[in-house]
Parts: C-alpha cells; structure tokens; sequence
C-alpha cells in the first residue's frame, strides 16, 4: 500500500496554483482532507513556505537544472523547489529531506527525476554559500518577489525601502475578534490565559487580540458558539469606520468570507444587514460563519455592481465597499499572490472597483456613509481610485474620522506592510451629501 | 538482499491467489526481508507477495514515520472487524491513483511467526487499513476494485498508457 504523503501532496498543490492558476487556499481545502492528520501540518508549511520564497527557490533551480525541465514536469519542478525549502529554512535534517524529497518523485510515477533531483539537491548543499551570493545579486530572486511587483511598489511608494518586502515574507501573526455581544476583550484574554494560551490586546481595535502563537481554533474556548473569529487587525478597524447605530439599514457589497459582515452585526444585531457575494459557494461560508456567531443577514448571491439583479429600491444607511483587489497588502497571508497576479489586473480590478462605486453610490441615503477598503498597497486601486470617484460624484465628500484608520494620505488612509503588526490596508470614508 | 520487480495493474497476474505458507524456512525470511526492502525503496507503507509474482500468503508492513517498525506477516488473517474508516488509499501496483476506501477501523488479526507458532494482535487506524488492504492482495483483490467503474477505467487507462510510453 502507498499513502500520499506531505510532500507528494505538497507537490501536486503546488502545480494546482502554479499551472492551474489556482488559489492556494482553494487546492488545500481539497487535498488537506485527504492527508493523515500528522501529514496536515507539514504539507501546509510546505506549501506556503515555497510559495512565500517561489522567486529565490526558482533562480536557485534555474542555477541547478542544466536544462529547464518540460512543463508537464511542472510537478517534479515544484518538488525541487520543496527540496530547497527544506534545505533552506526548515530544520528537516538534510539527508531526510533530500532522501524523502527525491522518493517522492517515484510516488508521482516519474522515477527519471529521481537522480537529477538527488543531484540538483546535492550539489545545492555543496555550493550553497556560492549560490546564494548569486541570488543576492538579482533584485527579484533576493527579495523573493516578481520584478513587476517590485517596480510597482517602488513606484508607488519610492521613498520605502526594502520594509515591504521583508513584511511580505514573514508568517503573519493570528489576530483573533472578540464576539462583543458574549465578551469583554478583557474577560476573554482571561479565558486564554486560563486555556494556557499567550495573547495580547492588539492596540488600535477595540476588540482585536493577538496570539503569541497560530493555533488551531478548536482550541479556543468558546469558539464554535461564536466567542471569537479569526480576524486581522486591519479589517477589524472597518466597523468602526462604519459608525453603526441601531435601526440602520447596511449593505456589505462583497461579503464573503463573512468576517466584516459578523462584525457589523455583533457591534448591532438588530440593524437589517444585506450580504452580497458574487460566488454562492464563497457565500456559503458566510452563512456558515454567521450561524457560529448567532447571527443573521440577508444573504444574496450576486455581483453587487449589476444593482438591477438584486436591489429592492430601499436605499442604505451604511454601504461597505470591501473591494476585490490585488491583494498587495496581505501577501504575508496569501504567499500565492506572488505567482497568481499578473500586473494587467491592477487595470482590470481598478476598473471592477470603479464599476462597483459608481453603481452603489445612488444606493446610499442622503447624509448616508460609504466605507471602501482594500488590502491592496498600490495606489491605483487606492487613493487615486477616491480621488477621481470625488471628482465624479460633486454629492460625495470625504470624512476624516477623529481616530484615522492608516496613515493619512491626501484621500483615505493607507497601511502598507511592514508599518505596524496588522495587514497591509486602504481605507476611505464617504458622505453623501 | 535484492531488490524486486513490482506488477502494476492491470496486471492480470495481480489476480492470482496466494496459497498458506507451510514450510517456514530461509527462503521465506530471505523474501520477507526483500520484500521489505522494496517497500521502502518505493516507496511504500505496505507489500504483499502477491505483488513481486509469488504466490504465498506473505505481506510486510511499516507503518511508522521512520521506517522503525517493520512488520512481517505469515498467513494472517481478519478475524474479528469492527467500527468504520475511510481513508485515502494508494498502491504500489497502481502508482499515482489516490482514492478514499472505507474498510474497518479496528481489526483482530491472526498470523503465524517465523516459529509456526499462531498468535493475534488487536490493530486500528492506518494500521489496520493497511493490514486489509495487504490482505486483498493475497485474494486477488485491489482497492481500485472498491471504486466505481468509471474511476476504475480511468485509472486502468492512464496506467495502460503510461506502460506503452515506457516500452
């Protein structure tokens, strides 16, 4: 009998994202099941670490490979690159990794690779210093990031340096939201520090907390009756933006997963909340986290934008925009963004975003507030994308709100990575006049 | 020790019975350590004889993360089955085919030792689905024939078409 191990599955995941264009979380929801539970854990790292390094494991391999390999070996490819994660920066001894790493390229039915992985891995040790002052000579291999991503960061933001990139490759910590309706911040980090689990307030949120250490939520006292949702900081400040009171009727036009929409109505259950999504599957999960917190919305499944497919004329008090965006703020939590994105989806996702202003801007009721976000660092889909929705809309102005989200900028706040603990974010209060 | 040839399917050779060991003696303890040894070059969690074209009720097993805890089973059989589990099963016959199969979660198996003595052990979890899938093996049964059809086909296809490339 043979079993699917971490790597094998780690490899053909990773083929699922970077051949298929698949997202990383969509290809582990699939295969994570299918894996011994020890197994689990190990894939994931996998996963995510050669995805987060996918720029310097590929100039490595470049390096290595006399000839690049045919792209229907884009699964032995990827195993090479798992080979040099190991040996680069997990703490798996290196004969274990390189012997297990080369096995698994028989499980995969292609035994042909087994010697010129056993080779590239072992010639990789024996030149490592060599190779890897190599690597720090190419800008894109060095900071782990595509050039096209470079540039547009450095264009942006000319006067960071290397902060961003070096936010985007860490592990991005685990921020948990405290449900207000079943506890205080102050009661709940009593019940973690009871459950032996480390954590902190996280400073500006109200009820954002931070976890020394990711864990699994079923360790979480009081999880599965809705005490807390796993939540970034960031996104956690939206509610507050939103300046909700009771009886207001509130639009959260991209909901999906749910996390702001549960937010919304734990800082008010009684308010008439309406959740769109433009993927029903991607709503189901919404509905799956409001149920766990005891909540519940107008869910509908539709693209926000086309307001004749959904709207029933009764206009909103509150609109939150949470935009589809590139995500160039949080590729800590989404390594896959460096292999997924291409740079014509800035233009593509600044024209949906445009699209999905202007059309829910007549939704809203005089002296009615729209919040947009993203958790894209890049000013097109940001400050710009405000500055001419203001200039379209002469019924729009700004609100600059006493406790700013970001760092201010001339419209909005923005968060880049790397600023403080929290995601990478956009963040713009509107008015209507 | 040597290295074996393994039949892949849809070898029809896969299909043949395995009869009871009789005599225990050097060739057996020679092919069970083969056997082993091709196991883990594979590599793989479990082998039965029946895989390497000889006919006897034989498998070796190793279940742990380190190779530490190789199993050697003569005769063995189920004798007591109980509870449910599935699992995401593969087979060194049919490399690169991973499917769910439920079979019993805790088994009672009967085997003998290099001694001819019998004895029974209790087994769970992964063990005992490797346990039932080796057993098959001696039966002329594999786990592809747990699936449906059209997943049957469409693993005997891509192996049929992987065996033409290699010849």
């Amino acid at each position: 009998m043979a079993k699917l191990t971490a790597r094998l599955a780690a490899a053909n995941i990773l083929t699922e994202v970077t051949v298929r264009q698949r997202s990383l979380n969509s290809a582990l929801a699939t295969t994570l099941p299918e894996l011994d539970e020890r197994e689990r854990g190990f894939c994931q790292q996998l996963c995510y670490g050669v995805l987060r390094w996918y720029p310097s494991l590929q100039f490595l391999a470049s390096q290595l490979l006399s000839k690049p390999l045919k792209n229907k070996d884009a699964d032995i490819f990827n195993l090479l690159l798992i080979g040099l994660y190991q040996l680069r920066d997990l703490r798996t001894p290196a004969h274990a990794a390189i012997s297990e790493t080369v096995n698994t390229s028989k499980q995969l039915g292609k035994k042909w690779a087994s010697g010129l992985l056993n080779a590239c891995l072992r010639n990789y040790q024996r030149q490592q210093q060599e190779l890897e002052t190599t690597l720090k000579a190419n800008a894109s291999a060095q900071s782990a990031h595509p050039d096209w991503l470079l540039k547009q960061y450095q264009s942006d933001w000319p006067e960071y340096g290397t902060q961003v990139y070096e936010a985007n490759n860490q592990q991005p910590p685990m921020m948990l939201r405290v449900n207000q309706q079943q506890y205080s911040r102050e009661d709940y980090l009593r019940q973690l520090a009871d459950a032996g689990i480390a954590a902190e307030a996280v400073s500006g949120t109200e009820h954002g907390i931070l976890l020394s250490r990711p864990c699994d939520v079923s360790q979480l006292p009081g999880f599965n009756d809705g005490a807390v949702s796993v939540q970034d900081g960031a996104a956690q400040i939206t509610a507050r933006l939103l300046d909700i009171h009771s009886g207001q009727r509130i639009l959260d036009a991209c909901a999906a997963p749910g996390g702001k929409t549960g937010h919304i109505l734990e800082s008010e259950p009684s308010n008439s909340v309406v959740a769109l999504d433009v993927s029903a599957e991607r709503l189901q999960q919404v509905e799956s986290n409001l149920s766990r917190l005891h909540l519940t919305a107008t869910l509908k499944a539709a693209d926000a934008g086309q307001t004749e497919t959904w709207w029933d004329g009764e206009r909103f008090d509150r609109i939150l925009i949470d935009a589809p965006c590139t995500g160039s703020g949080v590729i800590r939590r989404h390594p896959d963004i460096k292999s997924l994105r291409r740079p014509e989806d800035i233009a593509s996702l600044s024209a949906q975003q445009q699209q999905l202003l202007d059309s829910l801007w007549s939704l809203l009721k005089p002296g009615g507030l729209m919040v947009y976000t993203t958790c894209s660092a890049f000013k097109q889909e940001n400050e710009q994308q405000i500055e001419a929705f203001l200039q379209r809309h002469p019924d729009a102005e700004e609100v600059r709100p006493e406790q700013p989200p970001a760092q201010p900028r001339p419209f909005g706040y923005q968060r880049l990575p790397g600023d403080d603990i929290m995601d990478g974010f956009y963040y713009a209060c509107l008015r209507r006049r | 020790m040597a290295l074996l040839n393994i039949l892949h399917y849809p070898d029809p050779r896969l299909r043949n019975q395995a009869e009871p060991i009789t005599d225990i003696n050097d060739d057996i303890r020679q092919l069970a350590d083969d056997m082993l040894e091709t196991m883990y070059d594979a590599p793989g969690i479990g082998l039965a004889a029946i895989q390497v074209n000889v006919k006897k009720r034989l498998i070796v097993i190793d279940v742990s993360e380190d190779k530490s805890d190789p199993l050697i089973l003569i005769n063995p059989e189920v004798i007591n089955a109980e509870g449910e589990r599935e699992f995401e099963e593969g087979c060194l016959s049919v490399p690169e085919a991973y499917e769910a199969v439920t079979r019993a979660d805790k088994i009672k198996v009967r085997a003998v030792n290099f001694d001819g003595e019998n004895y029974e052990f209790d087994a769970d979890g992964l063990l005992a689905t490797c346990i039932q899938h080796e057993i098959d093996h001696l039966d002329g049964k594999l786990f592809v024939d747990y699936l449906s059809n059209l997943k049957r086909q469409r693993i005997r296809k891509k192996m049929e078409k992987h065996q033409k490339q290699k010849l």
